[in-house]
């Protein structure tokens, strides 16, 4: 006989909730493998019956880079050698961040079926949401590298660094889908919200336009989260010097994140099914 | 040795998303469901259980019985871990399984075979073992080359034959089902009912809400009757028909 036990208690005092959600985390991390299980399903789902299946995937990305690259570059004055690479690194990792936020807004309304009749730990989910994003994102290594390949015969390519900065943002998107998913299940405006919210950060964050183009320290860069989280991936790969505090800001936010959305599982572990 | 262990159980809902104001109009006329009370800031609550207690021991297999709305399926749910309890506790020994919801949230296009994997996986088991145990579960299910087509030509019948067939092939200790499963039919009925007895052999608990007298004297040997939330004493199978012409516990 398995020793499989399981003790459910009523609210017994905020201390014993922190501790019941710590508890939950760890019991997340030990079912890690379920959530890779989901994402992968979610993928595979999205492009079942279809031809050219995940390709779509690549060969949408591909297309919006060669239209918007041949026409900003022009727009902008800059050499397709000094723009594609530039905007192609941006689109793709600004792709990946924008998709995970409006996603994050389904995490737990989508996983309702599962929730309603398993004790599986809530925070596998928005692992699954973002694991998600990061497989739609392995997609795209197959465009950034052509495109690198193309336009930069020789650069000094910190692979290392962009792969830390990859892991801090990565670090930061589970904490946002966390909170998102939370609030979104809650209150039913919020997806719409997010949605222009994104949208608006979009056209704020330097994913098109160069942040040269405007004076340093600008406050739509330095206060711009998302500024940061491409820049900790782009310029490495694009050989040019890391951004300056990029690391540290996105491990402080991550921190800071990561103790609002403890904090609000803790308050709301026990409702979110009900908000299902 | 599995074990089912409820004390005090007391489940409340808030309502989400509601005009609240226009139910409270109503709560004088409410003719089923549990009790609705209105909460602090206008937000309605449904006290979905109130106090139940009650012991399993391995080999028992529970009816229960109430009405729509009783609380019936409430307390499947907070078996499953899914509904935490406001007051009191609930302390299982053993591996829970459950059937409540036919379709798990998994996407109508996945095929019969994609769905046994991700039900296994959901339940704990190892793409591994899923894959050790894809054969006697594709041949209890019955469904033969079905099992290679999307779940949305389904029939009601072959879904809860899938999801019965990985249910009871997980090493499942406490076995916890809604009634759906009746949608089977006859041939699958019978199949269902030597698996169950099969579970229950092992020492194992099975709690069964539904509203056939005839299913539950079929699979259980007790029975709780549910009532607005609160619960009768666990008694006999055979005091069945004593139990629900006795006044609401």
């Amino acid at each position: 006989m398995s020793s499989a036990y399981t003790h459910l208690t009523g609210h017994r005092g905020h201390l014993a909730e922190a501790r019941a959600a710590l508890d939950d985390v760890r019991r997340a991390l030990g079912r890690s493998g379920l959530a890779v299980s989901l994402a992968w399903h979610d993928i595979v789902a999205r492009y079942r019956g279809s031809i050219l299946g995940p390709l779509w995937i690549t060969l949408s990305m591909a297309a919006m880079v060669a239209g918007i690259g041949l026409l900003y570059a022009q727009l902008f004055r800059l050499s397709l050698a000094e723009y594609v690479p530039f905007l192609a690194l941006g689109i793709v990792i600004w792709g990946m961040i924008s998709t995970t936020i409006v996603e994050s807004c389904d995490t737990f309304t989508h996983a309702a079926g599962m929730l309603r009749q398993t004790s599986l730990p809530l925070l596998i989910f928005p692992v699954r949401t973002v694991l998600r994003n990061l497989i739609n994102l392995a997609h795209h290594v197959v465009i950034v590298v052509v495109v690198l390949a193309l336009f930069t015969p020789w650069r000094e390519i910190d692979l290392a660094a962009a792969l830390l900065g990859l892991a801090l943002v990565v670090v930061n998107l589970v904490w946002v889908t966390t909170v998102v998913g939370i609030v979104a299940a809650r209150f039913r405006d919020i997806p719409q919200i997010v949605a222009a919210v994104v949208q608006f950060a979009m056209f704020m964050t330097p994913v098109f336009w160069r942040p040269e183009a405007i004076p340093e320290r600008h406050l739509v860069l330095t206060l711009n989260p998302f500024h940061y989280m491409i820049a900790a991936v782009r310029r490495p790969l694009l050989g040019e010097p890391g951004e300056p505090g990029a690391y540290a800001i996105l491990a402080a936010l991550a921190l800071a994140g990561w103790a609002l959305a403890f904090g609000l599982y803790v308050i709301t572990r026990r409702r979110i099914v009900h908000y299902l | 040795m599995s074990s089912v262990s409820v004390r005090q159980l007391t489940l409340r809902f808030p309502v989400y998303g509601l005009d609240a104001k226009s139910l409270k109009r109503h709560l004088a006329r409410v003719a089923v469901g549990g009790r609705l009370s209105a909460a602090r800031r206008g937000l309605q609550v449904v006290t979905a259980l109130d106090n139940v207690s009650f012991e399993l021991r391995g080999g028992d297999r529970l009816g229960l019985v109430g009405h729509n709305g009783s609380g019936k399926t409430t307390l499947l749910r907070a078996l499953s871990g899914a509904y935490l309890p406001d007051v009191g506790e609930i302390e299982i020994h053993g591996r829970v399984a459950s059937l409540l919801d036919l379709s798990l949230g998994i996407d109508p296009t996945a095929t019969g075979i994609d769905n046994i994997f991700l039900r296994g996986r959901v339940a704990g088991l190892s793409t591994a073992a899923i894959q050790e145990r894809l054969e006697a579960i594709s041949e209890f299910s019955g469904l033969g080359p079905y099992l290679a087509m999307p779940l949305k030509t389904y029939s009601a019948g072959m879904q809860a034959r899938l999801a019965f067939a990985v249910a009871t092939s997980v090493d499942a200790e406490v076995l916890l089902m809604d009634e759906w499963f009746a949608v089977g039919d006859a041939d699958f009925q019978e199949h269902a009912q030597a698996r169950l007895k099969g579970l229950v052999e092992r020492a194992n608990v099975l709690v069964l809400a539904s509203h056939d007298h005839d299913l539950l004297r079929a699979y259980c040997n007790k029975v709780m009757r549910l009532d607005g939330g609160r619960a009768s004493p666990v008694v006999d199978i055979a005091q069945l028909d004593e139990l629900l012409h006795a006044p609401a516990p």
